[in-house]
């Protein structure tokens, strides 16, 4: 049996499970999620909801274990194949993990600013600098105000 | 030490309690707001940070119970096909909404006299149409005059850029030869009465950090304060107290340090939305009312109308650049507006075109949808979809039905020991089959414009933001709770402003016509002030 807690807090255990699900890209232009540093801000927002947070703990907990039993680094210390079995292996007892994890995972991955310059983002917030956007087709907006319906400003 | 009394009390201060306070200004009466949310600050909102999508889900999230915020009070939704969504602080819900600002048209007023179902309002459009004005231009609204689908009426300020995605879209519309015409919106287009122009930060649904969004904290609030009203804010009003005369004569509330405090009016007005405001009424019980404040007809949280949303989603194969502008504001289309009986329903159905996903909200969305998968083949799914989308919601025409309820949760309480309200709503069959109608053009429409793939949710149910219909105005006292003024039928010196009044919902966002009616009563008092006990 193991303490309350102690996979989300096992930051390598953590990674190599972030890394399976968001793994490098096979171009290596994008980082897999365990590169991040983002483990402490996932257990936090795990740990604070009061659904997710602990069906994932659980899973992530059987994850763990189950890594330790067939190899003494536990996750980090296999291979890529071996890990995703072992994570699969748990899935049936344990369906939310994945899911429930990448709410949180997927939030933490796409709001970093390298991934965000990966992906053609500018690294930065919407404000204050905002976005340039089209303004309307001339041909559309040509097409409309011929079928227009005209008045006078009644107001 | 007891509040000063005052001549008029408005509970709430979102769209409805802003315009309304705003107005009745004019009378000179004393006019205190009262509302349970703080004043909102522009720096606080997600999009100064980079973790804006995901505050957009907490924080920030429209759900009340999912916020839990101390200004939130929880909804109990177990029963509700459709989850109620509000925000509560200064500015109401406007806070956290699309701007997306359609009138309800003409015909919307009658759809007992037009198609027999429903019920005609006591009022029609061209009552409310100087007060749409008025409201339009407090608001500060952009769009184009002309649209066929509407009287014509000229808005503030010139159309919102569509971006690629909305030109891309009205593309499809237009070879299918379907109406399309650029959204009013209650955004700046250009800078407006000292507000800056909007600059297409994407994020208008986690509050507007550039107030290019207009929300009633910065539009009407600081105007109505400059005529004198005053605002208490951290109050959550816990009933509305009677005098022996059967006339309303203030309310009971709790003051932000959760003391409980009377206050004394002269008129009392409920703007609380279609939720708040009958578990208010029917939490102000009393022995000459044991089934709630101004409830003799029974239909006091009754009726309750939001607009079902099915959402279709097409994936193009050239970029869209789709999270940038205003989310929910580009074009409508009242292609499917009018009744069609061929089609199998009563009534119809508008379409709103969005703009694209932020990265989060992709991912998410891919994976819940299935197309983004863990694991190796993560990040080309992913490019696939980031920034390729574009989306239609349809917002279908609610009508009213007795069993969708607002009522009070017997052991649900908010923090000051307030029952919760309890909704109970299911989605009608003839609004089944305008969803499903809906689905199907909107694969239509975005398969004219280009994509390669469509996805649908017939029935979107985090997209209960339209609540109406809980305390609806008429003309018979046996068959409504207020009349064509807002006027409680019981209690003379009682008023609804908020969308609790609406008889029947349209097919389009409520926003602009909530706030015209408000002003409107508002106006209707100021002009009746001197009998206006005399004839409810």
């Amino acid at each position: 049996m193991t303490e309350k807690g102690a996979a989300l807090n096992d930051h390598d255990f953590m990674k190599a499970l972030f890394d399976l699900v968001i793994p490098p890209s096979a171009s290596g232009d994008l980082p897999g999620a365990g590169a991040l540093g983002l483990e402490p801000a996932v257990a936090t927002a795990l740990q604070a909801d009061p659904l997710l947070g602990p069906l994932v703990e659980a899973g992530a907990q059987a994850v763990r274990e189950a890594a330790l039993s067939q190899h003494p680094k536990g996750l980090p210390g296999m291979a890529s194949e071996a890990r995703t079995k072992v994570v699969e292996g748990q899935l049936a007892t344990h369906p939310l993990l994945i899911m429930g994890m990448s709410r949180y995972l997927y939030a933490a991955y796409y709001q970093h600013p390298r991934i965000l310059e990966c992906i053609g983002e500018p690294p930065r917030p919407p404000f204050p600098e905002g976005f340039d956007v089209e303004a309307i087709d001339a041909e559309l907006l040509e097409k409309l105000l011929a079928r227009r319906v005209s008045g006078v400003r009644k107001e | 030490m007891a509040n000063e009394p005052v001549g008029v009390l408005v509970i709430g201060a979102g769209a409805s309690g802003a315009a309304f306070a705003w107005s009745i200004a004019d009378t000179g009466m004393s006019v205190l707001c009262l509302d349970q949310g703080p004043w909102m600050k522009q720096e606080d909102y997600p999009s100064n940070g980079l973790d804006w999508e995901a505050r957009g889900m907490g924080d920030f999230s429209p759900s009340p119970n999912v916020r839990g915020l101390p200004a939130d009070y929880p909804v109990n939704e177990q029963h509700s096909d459709i989850s109620p969504l509000m925000f509560n602080a200064v500015g109401g819900s406007t806070i956290l909404w699309a701007a997306h600002f359609p009138r309800l048209t003409p015909r919307d007023f009658r759809t007992k006299s037009e198609d027999g179902v429903g019920e005609d309002w006591p009022i029609d459009y061209q009552t409310l149409e100087p007060y749409f004005a008025q409201n339009d231009r407090m608001m500060g609204v952009s769009g184009l005059a002309g649209d066929p689908a509407y009287p014509y009426h000229e808005p503030t300020l010139p159309p919102l850029p569509f971006g690629k995605t909305g030109n891309t879209l009205a593309a499809g519309f237009e070879k299918l030869g379907w109406h399309w015409w650029p959204s009013d919106s209650a955004i700046l287009s250009r800078e407006y009465e000292g507000r800056a122009a909007c600059i297409n930060l994407g994020p208008c649904l986690s509050g507007c950090a550039q107030g290019a969004k207009a929300s009633t904290d910065i539009t009407y609030w600081p105007a109505a304060q400059r005529k004198g009203v005053q605002l208490r804010t951290g109050c959550r009003v816990r009933e509305i107290t009677m005098g022996a005369d059967g006339m309303a004569d203030g309310v009971l509330y709790y003051d932000a340090e959760g003391q409980l405090q009377e206050q004394k009016a002269e008129i009392v007005v409920l703007a609380c939305n279609g939720i708040g405001t009958p578990r208010l009424l029917l939490n102000s019980k009393g022995r000459q009312h044991p089934d709630g404040l101004a409830n003799s007809s029974g239909l006091v949280g009754k009726n309750l109308m939001f607009h079902p949303y099915a959402m279709i989603t097409g994936i193009f194969e050239e970029s869209l650049q789709g999270r940038r502008g205003p989310m929910g504001c580009s074009f409508w289309s009242h292609e499917f507006y009018r009744t069609d009986r061929s089609r199998g329903f009563v009534r119809g159905y508008s379409f709103e075109a969005i703009r694209g996903f932020g990265p989060v909200q992709t991912a998410l969305w891919g994976m819940i949808r299935g197309f983004i998968p863990w694991g190796e083949d993560h990040h080309r799914q992913f490019a696939r979809l980031y920034d390729h989308t574009a989306t239609l919601l349809a917002i279908t025409e609610d009508l009213p039905e007795e069993t969708n309820t607002v009522t009070l949760d017997p052991e649900l309480t908010d923090a000051h020991g307030i029952p919760a309200p309890k909704v109970t709503y299911r989605v009608s069959e003839n609004s089944r089959k305008m969803l499903a109608h809906a689905v199907e053009r909107g694969r239509e429409a975005l398969t004219a414009a280009g994509a390669v793939e469509t996805v649908a949710e017939p029935l979107f149910r985090e997209a209960g933001w339209h609540l109406m219909g809980t305390a609806r105005m008429g003309r018979d006292p046996g068959t409504s709770v207020v009349n064509e003024r807002g006027q409680a039928h019981d209690v003379k010196n009682l008023f609804i402003v908020d969308g609790s009044v609406f008889v029947t919902a349209g097919g389009v966002n409520p926003t602009s016509t909530i706030q015209a009616f408000a002003l409107y009563a508002a106006d209707s008092i100021k002009k009746n002030i001197e009998t206006l006990f005399d004839h409810a």
